[in-house]
């Protein structure tokens, strides 16, 4: 394939990639070339979803999203832009699953409850064609399949319990495919973006243990926030909108691998942060099952019950000290704390 | 006359209790405005409790390795190792003597069964922390680990509960060895205790009338 940029270079511009330099703008020509050059098409599809991370990529500002989508990638397939609609889609998605050498981009979770039959996506022959399906049977047939948003990525919020469409992250339901999960409520435009360039000119991009490209998830937030400052010196906010570091407001900064504090958001112009908000850890395979302004999850007790770890040690330290103090108590009554007659004969002895 | 004194603690066990004790309570008061600034203010930035945490984070590894080589090679471990099948029928006796239905109890050894189960407890407590906190030090390093655990929010909280425990059971342990008696106190630091200290009362020596304490 024929680029004029190694592999290097461009897994440091997009690691390094700032708000100064829009990405996307850089990448284009390359990437059009390889399309032009016959690289592989894009399909996109969308289950349990709530269409944000389409917004997101819509949000591309530089080059124009409409150039993106008809020079720089092959997009053949998705629910919202394309043209065409109904069977005649259906037809052309499946045809070019047909072709072979694609890419299949999932955005939402995939249901797996009552059959798949929580999210259907189309009719072939008058049956119903459920999203769990289509993955499934796409998916195996594409060069690798990109989750897009921390829904595909881990389950995201429709997987959270209760979960009663039993919601499942794609890489769950597909197995033998390379998955790679671009996380995010939503992912940045340029993670999604970059991904799929990096599968298009030079194939899947180095992940971490939870299949996301380094290239953009190996930062940790606290590291590198704006606020870290305050964090070092002691001073957090204890309300929004005061300056200071949100920990206390209940910051996932410190578990939470992203770059937005660099990259930011919208353009190069804001962030979770920088915005007044708390990181929430979207990008984490666990979000969002945590409280979001909480500094901690409280602890499981019982069925669907659970207390603050700070409550059970107050009330087993209010135990303790009443258990002491008891025996404290039964000590001296008994004599076995205090001066007893043996004792006094042993000082003597001295 | 002098009293006679016999050997309870070589100078390794010492040196571990106190270096296990300073990190231990160190990183347990740092940990705590770590974790709220606002409500535990100890501290007046968050530079000093960190630096601190992390350097007695080491300290305790240091401080653990040791103690654990000692108890192995110094033939120690049975002293301080909860055994399930010898220590647990043991508690009876041991729970009348602290509920005042005994006035004595046997002699177990070097600790009774609820120490042994404690210090077992606290190996296992703090190779919790130190896989924990190195989770949480080293995010990157240690990803796949901190997946198993069940992701960074479940470790921070196991970090925390552990925590809890730590301060629970050193509480129970300063008092009940403070309770038994100043000699023991005073054998952490000399290594010394009388030779006459009521131990527990032998079997042998109940059914001849002549242990210690009968
Ligand atoms: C007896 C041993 C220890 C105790 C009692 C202790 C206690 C604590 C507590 C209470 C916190 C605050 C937790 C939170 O709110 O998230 C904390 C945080 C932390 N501890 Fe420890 N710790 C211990 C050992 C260690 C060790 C061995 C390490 C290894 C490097 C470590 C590394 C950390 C780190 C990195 C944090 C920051 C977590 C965060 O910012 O969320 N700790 N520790
Ligand atoms: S605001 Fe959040 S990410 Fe920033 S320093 Fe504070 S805790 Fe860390
Ligand atoms: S800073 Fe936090 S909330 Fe914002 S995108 Fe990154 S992980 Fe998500």
């Amino acid at each position: 394939m024929p680029t004029k940029l190694s592999r290097r270079d461009f897994v440091r511009l997009c690691a390094g990639s700032a708000a100064a330099i829009s990405m996307t703008g850089f990448l284009a020509p390359y990437m059009s070339e390889a399309v032009a050059a016959g690289a592989p098409s894009v399909i996109w599809l969308q289950g349990a979803s709530c269409t944000g991370c389409s917004i997101s990529l819509l949000n591309t500002v530089h080059p124009d999203i409409k150039k993106v989508l008809t020079e720089v990638i092959s997009l053949r397939y998705h629910p919202n832009i394309m043209a065409a609609a109904g069977d005649l889609a259906i037809q052309e998605m499946f045809k070019v699953a047909e072709e072979g050498n694609f890419f299949l981009v999932v955005e939402g979770a995939v249901p797996t409850g009552a059959d798949g039959l929580y999210c259907t996506v189309g009719e072939q022959n008058g049956h119903h064609i459920t999203f769990e399906n289509l993955v499934k049977t796409i998916g195996k047939k594409s060069n690798a399949i990109l989750s897009f948003g921390t829904c595909s990525a881990f389950g995201g919020i429709p997987a959270t319990p209760p979960n009663p469409t039993n919601c499942k992250a794609v890489d769950q339901v597909v197995k033998d495919v390379p998955v790679i999960n671009v996380p995010g409520c939503p992912p940045h435009p340029d993670w999604m973006v970059g991904t799929i360039a990096h599968v298009l000119l030079y194939g899947i991009p180095e992940l971490d243990t939870f299949g996301r490209p380094k290239m953009f998830f190996s930062n940790i937030i606290h590291d590198n926030c704006e606020r870290r400052q305050y964090f070092d010196n002691g001073i957090f906010a204890k309300t929004f909108g005061e300056p200071g570091c949100m920990l206390e407001l209940g910051c996932k900064g410190p578990i939470s691998h992203c770059d937005a504090s660099t990259r930011l958001f919208n353009g190069g112009v804001n962030w979770c942060v920088k915005s007044g908000g708390v990181c929430i850890g979207c990008t984490e395979p666990q979000f969002p099952a945590w409280p979001m302004y909480e500094r901690m999850a409280e602890m499981p007790v019982g069925p669907a019950t659970s207390v603050t770890v700070d409550q059970v040690g107050i009330v087993l330290g209010g135990l303790a000290v009443a258990g002491i103090g008891g025996h404290l108590a039964g000590n001296i009554a008994t004599g076995r704390i205090g001066p007893k007659k043996e004792d006094v004969e042993k000082e003597g002895d001295n | 006359m002098v009293k006679q004194m016999e050997d309870r603690h070589s100078v390794w066990i010492r040196f571990c209790h106190w270096v296990n004790m300073i990190s231990i309570t160190l990183l347990i008061l740092t940990g705590y405005y770590i974790h709220a600034p606002h409500t535990f203010r100890l501290f007046s930035n968050m530079d000093t409790p960190r630096t601190i945490h992390f350097a007695m984070a080491y300290l305790l590894c240091f401080g653990v390795l040791i103690r654990v080589y000692y108890a192995i090679v110094a033939k120690d471990a049975k002293n301080i190792v909860f055994s399930v099948k010898e220590d647990t029928p043991k508690f009876p006796s041991m729970i009348k003597y602290y509920m005042f239905m005994a006035d004595s109890h046997p002699y177990y050894g070097k600790y009774n069964p609820g120490q042994k189960m404690m210090y077992t407890g606290w190996l296992v407590m703090v190779l919790l922390q130190i896989i924990t906190g190195f989770i949480l030090y080293k995010p990157n390093m240690f990803m796949a680990l901190g997946g198993f655990l069940g992701g960074y929010m479940a470790v921070r909280l196991i970090h925390y509960i552990v925590t809890w425990l730590f301060v629970l059971s050193v509480l129970a342990h300063v008092y009940l060895d403070i309770s038994e008696g100043v000699p023991v106190l005073k054998s952490m630091f000399t290594g010394k205790i009388p030779a006459d200290f009521d131990h527990g009362t032998h079997e042998e020596e109940i059914e001849t009338g002549t242990g210690v304490g009968a």
